[in-house]
This record gives structure tokens, C-alpha cells and sequence, in this order.
């Protein structure tokens, strides 16, 4: 019997044993086929999905390797079922093929003629799909490439796309390597992501995800439009440019709700890219009316709606998602996939910590118990109140206070859902709170404050969940937070990942109300976390003192 | 009927006179022992049950039953050569025929060929040797002259070879085409055909038979046909009749046109004639001709050897040991679904769509593969019909449970080898659903439920037996390189099923894919190709094939790892009393090899519940951990403890409570007591699982006197505790092909000693040890004089007992009557079969 790290299940996912002599070997093998589903310090697990094997397919990997790799590396027999599975679903990529035709312009052709008559009836597809010029050729109308990219694998036929991408207006950029290199996983993922022509990096917060994006612009070296979150974040994006790469300021222009430059890069926030007015998108065309020879997508898993849908036709140029926390609570994973690009990169947060990229973190949960009259609220109250009340427990305040104190000296932020909650805290507690309503140039002089250890406590609400670097914080206590919300737990932590310069483990307290609601959303908050390997300790309130 | 003295014929004598039974008698008394024993080895029926004497073991091996079951066991050629014997002889005049004659009929064979087949059939009583038919030319006395046995006609039906019958038959039998037949030919005549102009039916029939008897006349027709037309008879070549929707249509030579269609051409030249308002036939000489004049065409001594894919012999491993322990698994986590909660049954038998879904949900799995291991649990005894609840629960103190991997794996090949039932049925459509009109929105088709009885197929063992043998017959044939193995599927296996029993195929076709299916699973076939393992079970080794498993499972771990997120991994197969633990306190997920437990606070509750306390939890997850117990785990549990069980709730059917802690802790460890089921719940409470009443009887009989209070009514549940009875391993042998050679030996030894008792100056036999010789006689006297039209003498009893012997010609026979022509009263009679003695051809009588 081979005595190989991988455990392959019949339901399609992989089981990696850490420990083992070959997991190394064996993790890399597979990373290009299955994606990383969860991570524990264990067993790792891994899925086979149709999406993956078709990027594998995408990448140059024939399904004998990946099936050869499979039974080489698995400890029992290989269920023969996925086998022939992973054999058919990769046979289905690139029966048809997006090509760029000299006479017609964008066309689809097959090598299987029924594969192509089944699609040209598909109902969704028919109207996207031009004259046929042959029994194996179809026009496609080059407006609808990234739909049509994306119906299509959504039953099932993926198109090879062989149209490539358009050039851009080339502008000179450059990264300036000067008392810092680039990370070999930033370099890594800035190599995959080009190679494969648009994709997504998935990175831990913290990882250096801005520098992966300044790469790719070097590498591209055109005209760029960088889209993220906030404007707090386009600034930061800005600063690091000037930074990192030859860029100048004149060069970056940043598009928001307060000022709105075009130059050769470009930072835009999604708000203001999807800000309707009589009907429109009044800024929508600054993506279109350029010739941007890269797009970046910051913080991609919260991509909105116009901005997919505005995605869909550009497909003709280069798109690089980036994000930490590829997990969409709408369960939109998918689109982001066939929208922007495959996983170009992925790498659990452990690996990247191990490296010591990030800082290690210790999470604990803080299990307050509710006072009696509030007990009686809860169980009395309507269901659609039952988490604000358990949320913003008094008792929480407290602990947060004992907590704030105990960790006198270092840079804490106390992050919380509930304005009302927060302004409380920020008084009892003596500190600044950053809220919705505060404002950019407030917010800004606060997190600089901070960063200088001029504010040591700092209050915020979910303003702060992304995007924003705080590099010397190393607290976080998170009072209460939207729901079950699995990324904005992780997104959390990231923002104590930056590693400290005494080599210091972050620390991130979630305290929760016992035998709540906020329990049970505290426990589905966490399984990203818990599946990327952090393991939480769960504390009960009255040792907070103690510890 | 004894033999009357004196009409005693030399073995191979004129058979054509005398009955083919008698003369078969001869034939087997003369033959060498050794020759029996082969023959009794390929018919074990004949002596099964033992026969008295050569008579009744002839009169047996005439038999229908008997004939046909032989029949199944014949390969093609053998089949051939048998059929095509019997449309070149006529046992009822005796016309007999040579190698030589039949390889005129048969394309492609030779004399030694046929000689040797004929020989093989000899050995089997199924052909016998006769005399040459008459005006058999001087070189006739060389060869050697057969008639097939008379039963024969009965078995073969009436398309023998697949040929249709003769024109005048259908005339004969079909009185619509009677009608029809003189017109036919008028036209073919008038249209300008060769055919003889015919004024009665019968010669109208005669006139097409000579019309369509040359395979060049025929072709010159056909040349002339519209398209589709050699399509359309290539439909005919294995059977003569066809579906034809409106058979009976007006089809004329004369008013058809240039468009017309093949049907409709060849029923206007009678090429095909309608049988009914949908059938057809393609009548004897057609047939022939269609063949080149040949009744068999497509005669081969070897095998179709099948095109086969390959594959390799890693992956046909991979893929038979990850199904083994991948069915081991689900049926060991089918048994715990069972244990949980018995599966009901539905009034009409079977188990319902709802509780299928249940399994399936909880085995994770689709809903066949569920049915077909719920039957294989169900066939190898794991779970057992309850027939109080009627439920399928699981036997207590289950035997396979407990047994290493590889003897649980035989156990169910054992099993499923031996069933009578065919798992892969289930979910089939009802075998006989009437098939609604086109128009009419077909009903939702009814399926075979679960263990219900109509998955039963008795003749299962006997088809699973030689499809395995089939595979390895194909997989030994198959030239492959090295490392590599034949993929085998249904159609290569029916294939060879119908090459080397034909008359059994079709009963193979329904059931192949089912059985390769089943035989994937039990890893018997991995990737298509018959497995190592699936070799030596079918060569009747499976000590070698358990061995071999043993080798390649892993043994069971005893451990697993204890992660954060709140999960236990068993990288690999669990020792079953630890799964069977953590499945108590954390729940199962995932589908393979591994399994993973996660806990939660319900499922640390649950095994709370089950009496455990977060000390022995944990200890037993430290015990049992390669790894550090967690803290969020530890936490979980001591935090689930720490709120569990404020009250407690246990069953008791009475208690005992006493002032005196000193008497209730002796009263604990009285071994008197023990049958009472104590526990002490306080220091001042017993309870006991035994009524009120026995527990004061019991006391009392401890020299204690217990005051029964009699607070409510404890109720007393009577539990029928009748020992069930075990479930045995199943063993499995062969489905008997051959009889033992002691009772081979014991049955010669009747035989060999009645035929010298018989030759003995008495001569006499016990009139019972003729029964079933005299029937099978009266029967081939009968039959032949029906079809010969002769006269017979009955010896009948009337209603009032007594008998009479009435000449008579009997006309037919069926449903236990014959009806009979009375030519002295010149009526027609009918009588009751079992009121008649005996009967002879009158004929026969005369002589």
C-alpha cells in the first residue's frame, strides 16, 4: 500500500496531512487542480471542482497528470468513480474556443460540431452569439465576450479563450527596490497572475497584496485603473505607489466623491464608480472610456453588482482581483472567478506566517455572561432585536475596559458594530471613535495619530474592516458584529497582521454573550478563521482579569 | 406400460418403428459406465431424484423439462447442429440424417465438425443413433444415421434457427392467408412472375415455396425492391416473426405504386405473410433462401472473440480496493442507521421511497446505491425482517461486526453469490407494466421497492456464476500487454453468453449490467476489468481471494487527530468500536476513505446523555488523540458538562429505597440480587429494572420483607425475550452442477443391478417403478398419433371404474383432456387424460 500524505474522498475533496515527509511536494501538486478549502493544523482540505480542473486544464494540465498525481500521492485507492469524473470534466474545456478571426472578428469555434449546436440553442446564450460563418464557426459579438464566457461555463462547456487581451496605452512604471525586495510569494503571484493573463491573488491581510499590485503594474508597465474600497484606501494605495515604484505624483490620479483626476493611474472607489443618477452610471465610463491596459480590483470579494456586470465587457483587458478573503456571504465566489480570472495564487494564512510575512495571532473568544435583567430582555424580546440586545451587553463594555487596561502600552482598537455601543465605549474608554459619519480628513488624521502611537485606543466601527493599515496595532477586541459574517471576522484580524517590529503576536478578542444568538453567530464568524488554522481559546469573562 | 416380451429391438435398431423411448432405453443400458457418469454429470437432473431403471432413466431423459434444460447448457454450434437435425429429420417416420446430410444445410462446417458435435449431443441422449431413411443411397450404410430425441420439437418452438414456418402450414394454420394465397399468386402471375398457376390454397402454397426456394431467383427479386427492403428482411435473419403495425393491410402486386413501401412490397409477394393485425412471418423457404440456401449461415466452431479497451492493472486495483472498503464503510454505517431507528415496511412488501430517502441521507449517498446495499445487507443476513414490527432491524450481537475486513468482505460475496435476489432490480420499472396507448399520458410506472418480492429471481445464482465465469473466460482469452487488463461490459459478456448458451441469454440480458454493477461494488471488477479478486472468486477460491485482500487493506487505526476547528480526523479506516465511540459524541461528515467527526454542542450532549461525563470524554479523546487535546475542544466539553444534566431522567420499573445505607449497598452486591438490574442512584435509592412484584419477591427470598407500595400502577411490560435465533455466516458452494460421486455411484449400482434382474427369467418390475416411464410413453404414443393421424387403443376407465379399450383417433391434447375422433360412432369425444390406463398404436397392437 502507498503511504502517500493525501486522503482523496469520494465527495471530491482531498485531505492533506500536514506532518507528512511529502506534504510539501504533494500541496504543490494539487494546488494547481483543487482549491485550498480548509486549512486546520492537522489536515488540510482540498476540493475538486469543475472551475478548478478547468483552470488546470487552462494552465497546460492534462487530466492523465492530474489523475497520475491523485493516485501517486494518495495514501488508499483512489475512488474510481472521481477518477473517471476529473477525466470527463476536464475533457469538456476547450471543445470551444474563443478566437480572434482576421475577416469576422471575434468568433467561437469548435472542434466537436453537437457542443457548439448545443450551446448556440441554449436559450441565455442564442442572443449573444452572431451570424454562423460555418458548420464550427460562430461570430460572437465582442461586447458580450466576458458573458458568454460566463454562460457558458455555467453549463458546463467553459470557452478556451484565445483572443487575448488589448494592449493599452503603455505608460513607463517601475518598481523602486530600494530598501526592500519583493517577497517571493508576491513575486510568485505576480508571475502566475501575468502568465495566465487575469486572475485573482488570494493573500492574507497584512501579506502585502498592494505590493503584488504594483508588480503586476510594473510588469504591464500601462495606463492603470486600480478600483478599491474606500477613499481612505485609495489614498493608502497612493502613498504605497509613491513608495514602492518610480511613479510620481502627477502620474496617480484618484477618482472619489471629493476629487475626480484621470491620469495614467487611476485610483477609483467602487462607491463612486456605482452612483446612480436618473438611471445611469454617470462614472461608469471612465473604466470603458479609457484605454486601460490593467485593471486592478481591490478588496474583489465586494465587488458590487454594477461593477460585475461592468466587468462582463472587459474582457478584452487584463484584470487582477485581490483579496484576503475570497468568501462571499451571497455565495458569489463563482462569478468573481469567470468575471476576473481564476485563483492565480493561494496560500493559507499559516504558510505565509510560518514565513514569517505576518504576524502570529492569538485569538480568543471572551464568553461573557448577560446580567439577569438583561437575560430577561433577551428572552423576551422580538426576534428581529435578540441579537442588538445580546450584542451590546453591557457586560461587554466591561470586559472591554478590563481588557483595554490590561493591555496598557499597546496599540488597541476596539471594533464594534452598534453606533450606540461604540460611542459608549469610546467614552468610557477615553478614546477617539471612528464611525460613518466622521469624516475622510478626521478619519485620516485619527488612523495617522494612531499609527504614530499619539491615540493608543481607538474605537471603530465597520468603517475599519478593510483596507485600512494600522501597522503597529496588535489588539483588536471586537464587541459585537454583522451577524455571521465570516470575512469581516477575518478581515478583522488582518488589520493586526502587519508584523511588529518586536516580532510580537497580535492579539484579537471577540467577546460573546453566552447562550445568545451572538454565540452562534460567533461560532460561524469564525470557521474561516478556524479552517485557515486559527485556533480560538475561549475564555470565560471572569478570568479576564486573571490572565 | 411394461415392454411386452418379445418386441425387444437390438440397440440402434430401427428406431423409426419403434418408440424413441425404448430405444433410448437400449441405447443407455448399453453404454459403459463411465459413459453414464459424464452423462449424469452434464444432466444431474436424470438422477434427481434417483431412477429405478434404463426405462424410466430414458423416459426422463425424453422429457420436456428434462430436454430443455439440456438445451440450456448447449453452445451455439451445438445448438445449431441440434436444430438443424431436427428440421432434415422426422422422428415420427423414422427419417433420419447423416453429418454429410446436414452440412449441406449448414454454410461454412465440415463432416468431421458436425460428426463431432452429433457425437457430443449423442453423449448428452439428446440426439439418437437410427437407421438411414429409406432409398438413402449404397453409401449410406457407412455413415452414421441420427434422429433427434422426441421431445424436441416441443422445445425448440416453432421458429427452429429462427426460420419461419413452410408455406402450406400457413396455409394450413392460417386460414386468412388460405383465403388470400390463390388471389396472391393470380396477380404474381398476371404481373408477369414465374410462379405456377394454382387453383386451391394448398397448391397456391406450394407454387410460392418452389418460387422462393432458389437463393438467385430470390436475390434477382429483391433486386427489384424498393430501398430499405434488405433492411427491412435483415430484421428477420435470427427470428422469422416480426411486429408490423396493420400485418393484415391491402397489399397487392397489381394496384401498388412506384412509391411503394417494403412492407407493403412483400406482403404482395408473399414474401412475408401476416399472422395477425400486427405480425408477420417470414415464411421456411424464404428464410432459407434469404441464408443462400443454407439453414445455418453463420456457423463458427470459436467463440466472437469481443473488442475489448484496456486498461491498467494499477488502476483496476485502485479501483476494486477503494470500492471494497468504500461498500465495507457504507454498509457498516448502514447498520448503525438501522440500529438507530428500524426501517418499516410497507403494506404491500418492500421498503418505501420515504424511508430509502432517509438512508440515503444519512449514508450521504444516491438513492440506488443505497437500494442495492440495503438488498446486500438484507441477502447476507445483516439486518433481519422483525415480523412483530415488521420492521428490518439489525440482529443482536451481530457476528460480522466484529470480523477483520477481508471476512466481512467475503462474508457479503458469500452472500450475494448465493442470493436468490437481484439487488439491481430495485428501482427498475415493475417486470408485466402494461404499457398504456401512445395518446394517453403514460401512468407514473410503478418500481421494484426494496426488499420486496419482486426482486426476487430464483435463477440469480446460476446467472451470476457463469457471468464471473464468462469474464474470466474473457479476460484469460484477451491479449493484453503487461500490466495491463481487458475492460469487460455487458455487451461483451452477452455476447459470449449467446455463443455458449444461447437458449439462456435472454434470461442473462436483463440481469448482466445489474450483476457487473453489483460485482464493481464487492470490487470482484475494478475499471471494467475482472479484479484479482474477482478471478479467484470465480474460480471457486475465495480463501485465495480473502488472503489477497488481507494483504492490500490497511489494518484499522486507533487514532485520530484532534484539530481546533473542532473536528477528529481518522486518516484512514477506524477500528469499529472507536468510530462507533466518537460517533456517540461528535457527528460524522465526509465520504471516503477518512471520515471526519465534528463536534458540537448537541453532539457532546448526546453523548452526555448517553451517561458519559466530561472526564471520561476527554480522557477518551486524550487516549485516543495523536495529537493534543484542543481548547476550544476541551472547553466545549467541560462548558456542554458544566450545563448538562441539571435533571436526569433513567428508566427504572421500580425502586427500593431504604433508611439503611448499610442494607442497600449489601443488598448491590448480593449475587441473588444481580438478575433485579440494580443501581443506585442516591445513597438511600436503589432502583431496579424488575416490577415491583419480582423485586419483592426477590427481596423476600433474600430473607428481607419489603413493604410494595402500590403508588399508581407500575406498569409491566412483557417483553417477548425468545432467543433469537444467530445469524450465521453465509457459506457459499457453487449452484450444483454436478451431483456427488457417491450418489453417481449409488445410482449406477440401481441401474446396472435392475438390468440384470430384468433380463432374469421372471422378467417382472414393480408396476410403481414404471410410472413415470409408462407416462412419458403414453404421452410420445399419443403425441405421434395426434400429429400422424393414426389409431391408438385406450384402455379407459369410465366413471362407474370400470375399464374399456376403445380404438380411437386422437385429434389433440391439451389442458389435461384429449379430444379424440371415435371412428365407429363417428364422433368426436372429449376425454380426461388421468382416466386413461394406457395406450398403444394401433399399429403397433397389429404387429
Amino acid at each position: 500500500m502507498n503511504d502517500g500524505p493525501l486522503i482523496v474522498q469520494s465527495d471530491k475533496t482531498i485531505l492533506l496531512e500536514v506532518d507528512h515527509e511529502q506534504a510539501t511536494e504533494a500541496r504543490h501538486a494539487i494546488a494547481a487542480f483543487a482549491e485550498l478549502e480548509r486549512a486546520p493544523e492537522h489536515m488540510h482540505s482540498y476540493r475538486l471542482t469543475p472551475l478548478g480542473l478547468w483552470n488546470a486544464r487552462a494552465a497546460g494540465l492534462d487530466a492523465e497528470k492530474v489523475l497520475d498525481t491523485l493516485l501517486t500521492y494518495s495514501r488508499f485507492p483512489v475512488p474510481h468513480s472521481l477518477l473517471i469524473d476529473v477525466e470527463e470534466t476536464m475533457s469538456r474545456y476547450g471543445r470551444l474556443r474563443l478566437e480572434k478571426d482576421p475577416q469576422h472578428g471575434l468568433v467561437m469555434r469548435t472542434s466537436d460540431y453537437p457542443v457548439l449546436e448545443e450551446v448556440s440553442r441554449a436559450k441565455k446564450i442564442q442572443p449573444l452569439l452572431g451570424p454562423r460563418i460555418d458548420a464550427e464557426t460562430v461570430v460572437v459579438h465582442s461586447s458580450q465576450r466576458g458573458q458568454l464566457k460566463q454562460l457558458l461555463l455555467k453549463i458546463g462547456w467553459p470557452a478556451e479563450d484565445l483572443a487575448g487581451y488589448v494592449d493599452g496605452t503603455p505608460h513607463p512604471i517601475m518598481l523602486d527596490e530600494s530598501g526592500w525586495t519583493l517577497r517571493p510569494y508576491q513575486r510568485l503571484a505576480t508571475e502566475n497572475f501575468w502568465a495566465g493573463g487575469s486572475g485573482v491573488v488570494v493573500l492574507p491581510c497584512g501579506a502585502g497584496k498592494t505590493l503584488v499590485g504594483a508588480a503586476a503594474m510594473a510588469t504591464s508597465s500601462t495606463t492603470t485603473l486600480i478600483l478599491v474600497t474606500n477613499t481612505v484606501a485609495a489614498r493608502q494605495w497612493k502613498d504605497e505607489l509613491l513608495r514602492r515604484t518610480s511613479l510620481t505624483e502627477e502620474e496617480i490620479g484618484e477618482y472619489s466623491g471629493a476629487v475626480k483626476e484621470v491620469r495614467p493611474v487611476t485610483i477609483a472607489t467602487y462607491q463612486v464608480l456605482t452612483t446612480k443618477r436618473g438611471g445611469l452610471y454617470p462614472h461608469l465610463e471612465l473604466v470603458d472610456g479609457h484605454d486601460w491596459g490593467l485593471i486592478i480590483y481591490d478588496e474583489v470579494h465586494l465587488l458590487p453588482a454594477p461593477i460585475f456586470r461592468m466587468t462582463a465587457d472587459l474582457q478584452a483587458r487584463r484584470r487582477l482581483g485581490l483579496t484576503a478573503t475570497l468568501v462571499r456571504e451571497d455565495g458569489r465566489e463563482g462569478e468573481v472567478f469567470s468575471l476576473i480570472g481564476p485563483k492565480r495564487y493561494d496560500a493559507p494564512w499559516k504558510d505565509i506566517e510560518a514565513q514569517g510575512y505576518i504576524a502570529p495571532a492569538d485569538c480568543v473568544e471572551v464568553r461573557v455572561d448577560l446580567p439577569k435583567d438583561e437575560r430577561v430582555a433577551y428572552a423576551m424580546a422580538e426576534d428581529a432585536d435578540k441579537y442588538r440586545l445580546c450584542a451590546t451587553s453591557e457586560t461587554k463594555t466591561v470586559v472591554a475596559e478590563q481588557l483595554v487596561a490590561h493591555h496598557r502600552g499597546e496599540q488597541v482598537l476596539v471594533i464594534g458594530q452598534y453606533i450606540d455601543q461604540l460611542d459608549e465605549l469610546g467614552e468610557r474608554l477615553d478614546a477617539p471613535v471612528i464611525k460613518g459619519e466622521t469624516s475622510v480628513k478626521v478619519r485620516q488624521k485619527l488612523f495617522d495619530a494612531f499609527r504614530a502611537g499619539e491615540v493608543q485606543t481607538l474605537v471603530v466601527s465597520k468603517v475599519a474592516n478593510f483596507s485600512i493599515d494600522l501597522p503597529e496595532a496588535s489588539v483588536a477586541i471586537q464587541v459585537s458584529g454583522s451577524f455571521g459574517s465570516r470575512q469581516e471576522e477575518a478581515q478583522r484580524l488582518g488589520r493586526l497582521l502587519r508584523p511588529k517590529q518586536d516580532g510580537r503576536a497580535a492579539r484579537f478578542y471577540s467577546l460573546v454573550a453566552r447562550d445568545t444568538l451572538d454565540q452562534d453567530f460567533a461560532a460561524k464568524r469564525q470557521r474561516f478563521l478556524a479552517e485557515q488554522g486559527y485556533a480560538y481559546r475561549i475564555m470565560d469573562a471572569k478570568d479576564v482579569e486573571s490572565c | 406400460m411394461p415392454p411386452a416380451a418379445g418386441q425387444e429391438a437390438p440397440p440402434g435398431g430401427n428406431v423409426g418403428l419403434m418408440s424413441l423411448i425404448r430405444a433410448l432405453s437400449k441405447e443407455l443400458e448399453a453404454r459403459s459406465d463411465e459413459s453414464l457418469r459424464a452423462l449424469f454429470a452434464a444432466r444431474p437432473d436424470l438422477i434427481s431424484p434417483g431412477v429405478p431403471d434404463f426405462p424410466a432413466l430414458a423416459a426422463r431423459a425424453s422429457a420436456r423439462v428434462s430436454v430443455q434444460r439440456a438445451l440450456e447448457r448447449l453452445n451455439r454450434p451445438q445448438m445449431q447442429v441440434l436444430e438443424t437435425l431436427h428440421l432434415c429429420t422426422n422422428t415420427d417416420t423414422g427419417h433420419s440424417a447423416s453429418a454429410a446430410v446436414l452440412k449441406k444445410a449448414i454454410a461454412g462446417s465440415t463432416v468431421a465438425a458436425i460428426e463431432q458435435l452429433l457425437q457430443s449431443l449423442h453423449d448428452l441422449a439428446l440426439v439418437q443413433r437410427a437407421e438411414p431413411p429409406h432409398g438413402a443411397g449404397p453409401g449410406a450404410q457407412r455413415q452414421r444415421f441420427y434422429l433427434p430425441v422426441s421431445s424436441l420439437k416441443d422445445v425448440v418452438g416453432i421458429y427452429p434457427a429462427g426460420l419461419g414456418r413452410s408455406y402450406t402450414e400457413l396455409v394450413r394454420l392460417q386460414p386468412a392467408f388460405a383465403q388470400r394465397v390463390v388471389q396472391l399468386v393470380a396477380e404474381l402471375r398476371r404481373s408477369g412472375a414465374a410462379v405456377q398457376a394454382a387453383t386451391t390454397p394448398m397448391d397456391a402454397a406450394l407454387a410460392l415455396q418452389h418460387w422462393t426456394s432458389s437463393p438467385e431467383g430470390l436475390q434477382a427479386l429483391l433486386a427489384g425492391a424498393p430501398e430499405r427492403t434488405t433492411a427491412l428482411l435483415a430484421r428477420f435473419s435470427n427470428w422469422a416473426m416480426g411486429a408490423v403495425p396493420q400485418a393484415q393491410r391491402k397489399a397487392s402486386v397489381t394496384t401498388e405504386g412506384h412509391d411503394v413501401g417494403p412492407v407493403d412490397w412483400l406482403l404482395a409477394r408473399g414474401l412475408l405473410v401476416p399472422l395477425d393485425a400486427a405480425h408477420v412471418e417470414l415464411p421456411h423457404s424464404v428464410g432459407i433462401s434469404l441464408r443462400g440456401g443454407a439453414i445455418i449461415n453463420n456457423f463458427s466452431l470459436t467463440p466472437p472473440a469481443p473488442m475489448l479497451g484496456v486498461t491498467t492493472a494499477a488502476l483496476r486495483r485502485n479501483a476494486a480496493l477503494g470500492a471494497i472498503a468504500e461498500t465495507l464503510r457504507l454498509t457498516g454505517e448502514l447498520l448503525h442507521a438501522v440500529r438507530d431507528q428500524p426501517l418499516a415496511t410497507l403494506r404491500s412488501g418492500g421498503v418505501g421511497i420515504r424511508e430509502m430517502r432517509r438512508l440515503a441521507e444519512a449514508l450521504r449517498v444516491d438513492h440506488h446505491t443505497t437500494a442495492v446495499l440495503l438488498e446486500l445487507c438484507a441477502l447476507a443476513g445483516l439486518i433481519r425482517l422483525d415480523v412483530d414490527s415488521s420492521c428490518w432491524v439489525q440482529p443482536p450481537q451481530l457476528e460480522w461486526l466484529g470480523l477483520p475486513r477481508q471476512e466481512q468482505w467475503l462474508w457479503l460475496v458469500n452472500a450475494w453469490l448465493a442470493s436468490e435476489r437481484a439487488p439491481s432490480l430495485v428501482g427498475q420499472p415493475m417486470n408485466g407494466q402494461p404499457v398504456g396507448p401512445a395518446n394517453h399520458r403514460p401512468a407514473p410506472a410503478a418500481t421494484v421497492n426494496a426488499l420486496s418480492a419482486e426482486a426476487q429471481r430464483s435463477d440469480a445464482p446460476v446467472i451470476r456464476k457463469r457471468i464471473l465465469e464468462i469474464l474470466r473466460e474473457l479476460t484469460l482469452e484477451a491479449k493484453v500487454p503487461d500490466g495491463a487488463a481487458p475492460v469487460l461490459n455487458a455487451e461483451a459478456v452477452l455476447l459470449r453468453a449467446e455463443w455458449s448458451q444461447p437458449r439462456m441469454a435472454r434470461r442473462f440480458s436483463s440481469l448482466i449490467s445489474g450483476v457487473l454493477a453489483e460485482a464493481e461494488l464487492l470490487g470482484l471488477i475494478g475499471s471494467g476489468a475482472l479484479s484479482q479478486l474477482g478471478a479467484a472468486i470465480a474460480a471457486d477460491a475465495p480463501d485465495d481471494a480473502m488472503d489477497l485482500l488481507g494483504e492490500h487493506l490497511p489494518a484499522a487505526l486507533n487514532h485520530v487527530l484532534l484539530q481546533a476547528d473542532l473536528t477528529a480526523v481518522a486518516p484512514g479506516y477506524l477500528a469499529p468500536d472507536l468510530a462507533e465511540q466518537l460517533q456517540q459524541m461528535a457527528d460524522a461528515e465526509g465520504q471516503g476513505p477518512a471520515t471526519t467527526y465534528r463536534f458540537s454542542a448537541e453532539s457532546i450532549r448526546r453523548a452526555l446523555d448517553s451517561g458519559q461525563d466530561a472526564a471520561a470524554i476527554l480522557d477518551f479523546l486524550r487516549r485516543y488523540s495523536a495529537t493534543a487535546v484542543p481548547q476550544p475542544l476541551q472547553y466545549l466539553v467541560e462548558d456542554t458538562a458544566a450545563r448538562h444534566g441539571k435533571l436526569r431522567v433513567g428508566a427504572a420499573a421500580s425502586f427500593i429505597q431504604s433508611d439503611d445505607e448499610a442494607a442497600l449497598s449489601e443488598l448491590c452486591r448480593e449475587a441473588a440480587a444481580s438478575s433485579l438490574g440494580l443501581v443506585r442512584i442516591a445513597p438511600t435509592v436503589l432502583v431496579s429494572m424488575a416490577s415491583p412484584r419480582q423485586t419483592a419477591l426477590v427481596l423476600r427470598g433474600l430473607g428481607l420483607s419489603p413493604a410494595v407500595e402500590e403508588a399508581g400502577s407500575a406498569v409491566v411490560r412483557l417483553n417477548r425475550t425468545a432467543p433469537l435465533p444467530g445469524t450465521g455466516r453465509p457459506v457459499y458452494s457453487a449452484p450444483r452442477t454436478a451431483l456427488p460421486d457417491a450418489d453417481v455411484a449409488a445410482q449406477l449400482a440401481i441401474l446396472r443391478s435392475r438390468a440384470e434382474h430384468g433380463t432374469s427369467p421372471n422378467g417382472s418390475r414393480p408396476a410403481a417403478a414404471g410410472a413415470e416411464e409408462a407416462t412419458q410413453l403414453g404421452l410420445e404414443t399419443l403425441h405421434k398419433a395426434i400429429r400422424l393421424r393414426q389409431k391408438v387403443v385406450m384402455n379407459v376407465v369410465d366413471s362407474l371404474g370400470n375399464a374399456k379399450l376403445e380404438t380411437v383417433v386422437p385429434v389433440s391434447v391439451a389442458g389435461g383432456r384429449v379430444r379424440v375422433f371415435d371412428p365407429a360412432k363417428d364422433t368426436e369425444r372429449v376425454l380426461s387424460i388421468h382416466r386413461i390406463i394406457d395406450i398403444e398404436a394401433a399399429e403397433e397392437m397389429q404387429q
